[in-house]
């Protein structure tokens, strides 16, 4: 059943047939009674007959009704009846009075009529937006609150509905419930999002295209639109139906962002989850993998320990069993390493710290490792503090530092350097080595990708691809370059951000 | 001068690192005790009084870093972390619990010794009358008149960077966290303020060393905090 606009009963001309008749009845009943009563109380039948057109079929029936009521009474009753002549002029006031009357009680009676008509509309329609609210509470996923709302929209404005998402340039029409009788114009459903009030069509409605589009505001932003094709005569709008309108489309709103937000909600909890799976499986791999390292690594060392000393090409043996144990373990180090920084989101402890002591720190860790090359590291003296993890970036001077000893003459020196650049501080690592061959420097830094050169070099090709993780991972850039005077150059930049301020101590 | 042998006992759950532990360690002229789990472990610390814990982070039945805790409700004595764990956390964690040094596996046996050495040093050192003049490098302390020198010449610290380097100075060879840090020169407040101990210790680096970039004293262990190196 459809309730659009207002419940009538009758049609126009079937009220008008309706109120003709009314008066003529009115006027078949009294004619037997003329003998009985005063003509006063006739008019009071008439006035009755207008009081009851008004009530049941509306303004213009009593209108009608009232003039009628005078003429009929004026022909068939006041004398001489049968002609619309009058012989006591006093009957002219009876008639203004009559019509005035009529016409008042027939538009005070009718005015109210319509109110209640509409009360029991609006209740009708609160009671209806009631339901929807309780419907949306309910959803628990869009093509639902789709469905909800066309059916309001269906049931009591007869107009067809779509919900539309607009998420950046992305239109995600909520497909399920794209009916192919409502077509939409795309620019104005992102004008209506933008400015946040409703978009009228200029199109014809009828014509398929959606002529209303209403934002859905909820209290974060707006969260889509909601398009509306009215019927053919509905094309304008009456006040209480875009009130009635807007009401759903807050409660659409509301609806749609709490979707969003659980959505938000589970995905988060998904992420986290998996995080932790992926973080608890690594580290049980580092630890099983780590294990037998170790005793590899400890046991060859402990062949030195043996009293009384092993020969001499025995223990050389074991001195090779521990360096390739530990190489072992630095493969494995790397390995996962990468897998970690790879397994999605990095996590970063940043702290802001001077970036002299984590190369310090590096050149420590390396020891040994960086044989006969000595490091000089000459950093500006206005070098701001730094924000970033630590250890990540440890990872990266000692890959770097690694790399520089392994493909540079012994003895010669490896040079750290850094400069600032705008709103970045670029860290340079060179050595006096080769350098790199002119072309394909850039894929250097992909995983298992070797430089020419490599191959006599053990090595894996993951340490400079764990370098750019890690300083894309701070949201800096890594590149590779040789010298003017000869030898490869590193460089990565690390953004300069705003250090915190510190309390000068008054000493 | 017959010193008794110093007694270590081991905790760990691997039967091979157990084995060259032992070696290592007895090769120190130590008396090396074993345990495999941590309840045996913490049986075993309470009956053989021993001068040095080395300890596994990852126990079968148990949390390390609650058997440090536990240790340390009773007794001082010097404990050495041997951790898996790439995390810096669990070493953070572990050391604010009480922990003395930790090593990373893998780790040569070299690298086992010098730390052992080192922990049953200060151990026997802090019987001894805290002399009240550290020297280490070129750099001489008098605690008791607060006079700090380096190569003969004095050096004028603030006095934060006095109290710092009090600090480091009192625990010669063990890692300080940076919380433990924090919280004892600058105060509760300040214990994610990491930023102050850094500049500070960049500070007395380039008061006291000869080259601040690699220093050999005040040395960073990254990610954890620090470590004075006499």
């Amino acid at each position: 059943m459809l309730m659009h606009q207002l419940p009538e009963r009758f049609v126009s001309w079937q009220r008008i047939v309706l109120a003709v008749l009314a008066c003529a009845a009115t006027t078949l009943l009294a004619t037997p009674l003329l003998d009985y009563l005063a003509l006063a109380n006739i008019v009071m039948l008439f006035l009755l007959t207008v009081l009851l057109v008004a009530v049941s079929l509306g303004r213009s029936a009593a209108v009608l009704a009232a003039v009628l009521s005078v003429l009929l009474f004026d022909f068939f009753f006041v004398p001489p009846r049968f002609s619309l002549a009058v012989h006591d002029y006093q009957y002219l006031v009876t008639f203004a009075v009559m019509l005035a009357t009529a016409l008042i009680t027939g538009q005070l009676a009718a005015g109210l009529q319509q109110k209640a008509r509409e009360a029991r509309i609006r209740e009708q329609r609160t009671q209806a937006l009631y339901e929807v609210a309780r419907q949306l509470a309910g959803a628990l996923a869009l093509a639902q609150v789709s469905e909800i709302a066309r059916q309001f929209v269906r049931y009591q404005l007869d107009a067809e509905a779509l919900i539309l998402l607009l998420e950046g340039q992305q239109q995600t029409v909520d497909e399920k419930s794209a009916t192919p009788a409502l077509r939409i114009e795309t620019h104005l459903a992102y004008m209506a999002q933008e400015s946040g009030k409703p978009v009228r069509s200029a199109e014809l409605a009828g014509s398929g295209y959606a002529s209303l589009y209403l934002p859905l505001p909820a209290s974060m932003r707006i969260r889509g639109v909601l398009a509306l094709a009215f019927p053919a005569d509905a094309a304008d709008l009456p006040a209480e139906n875009l009130a009635l309108l807007e009401a759903l489309a807050s409660l659409i709103a509301i609806a749609v962002e709490r979707l969003h937000y659980v959505e938000v909600a589970q995905a988060t909890q998904l992420d986290m989850l998996s995080e932790r799976l992926r973080s608890s499986i690594l580290s049980a791999l580092s630890h099983d993998l780590r294990t037998p390292l170790t005793a590899l690594v400890g046991l060859a060392d402990s062949l030195f320990l043996i009293k009384p000393a092993l020969p001499p090409a025995a223990l050389e043996t074991a001195q090779a069993l521990h360096e390739q144990a530990e190489r072992l373990a630095s493969l494995v180090g790397n390995l996962l390493d990468m897998a970690r920084l790879n397994a999605g989101k990095v996590t970063l402890r940043r702290e802001w710290q001077p970036l002299e002591e984590v190369i310090g720190a590096s050149i420590k860790l390396l020891g040994g490792a960086l044989g006969a090359h000595p490091v000089r590291v000459a950093l500006p003296a206005d070098l701001p503090l730094l924000e970033f993890d630590a250890v990540l970036l440890e990872r990266v001077f000692c890959n770097l530092l690694e790399n520089a000893a392994k493909y540079s003459p012994d003895g010669s020196d490896i040079e750290i350097t850094a400069q600032q650049l705008g709103d970045f501080i670029e860290v340079c690592v060179c050595d006096h080595g080769q350098g790199f061959p002119a072309c394909g420097r850039d894929d250097l830094f992909d995983m298992f990708v070797r430089g020419q050169g490599a191959a006599g070099k053990p090595g894996t090709g993951l340490g400079l691809a764990i370098c750019r993780a890690i300083v894309e991972a701070h949201g800096g850039q890594i590149s590779a370059g040789n010298r003017p005077a000869g030898g490869a150059c590193l460089r990565f930049t690390l953004p300069r951000g705003l250090p915190p301020v510190l309390e000068e101590e008054s000493a | 001068m017959s010193c008794p042998r110093p007694r270590v006992l081991l905790i760990e759950d691997e039967k091979q690192i157990r084995r060259f532990v032992r070696i290592a360690v007895e090769e120190e002229g130590c008396q090396v005790s074993e345990a495999e789990t941590m309840a045996q472990g913490l049986v075993e610390a309470g009956l053989g009084k021993p001068d040095l814990l080395i300890v596994d982070l990852g126990l079968p039945d148990g949390n390390g870093i609650d058997l440090i805790r536990d240790v340390r409700g009773w007794s001082d004595v010097p404990i050495l972390i041997l951790s898996a764990r790439a995390q810096e956390n669990d070493k953070i964690d572990a050391l604010d619990a009480g922990a003395d040094d930790y090593l990373t596996k893998p780790f040569s046996v070299g690298e086992l010794r010098a730390r052992v050495r080192a922990l049953l040093r200060r151990r026997a050192r802090s019987g001894d009358a805290a002399t009240p003049i550290i020297e280490f490098g070129r750099v001489s302390v008098d605690l008791s008149r607060r006079l700090v020198a380096r190569a003969g010449v004095a050096v004028h610290l603030t006095p934060l960077e006095y109290r710092l380097l009090a600090s480091l100075l009192a625990h010669p060879g063990k890692v300080m966290t940076q919380r433990t840090l924090l919280r004892e020169i600058w105060g509760p407040s300040y214990v994610e303020s990491s930023h102050y101990l850094r500049v500070y210790v960049g500070h007395l680096r380039q008061k006291l060393e000869d080259d601040p970039t690699q220093p050999q004293h005040f040395l960073t262990e990254t990610g954890v905090g620090y470590r004075f190196q006499p």
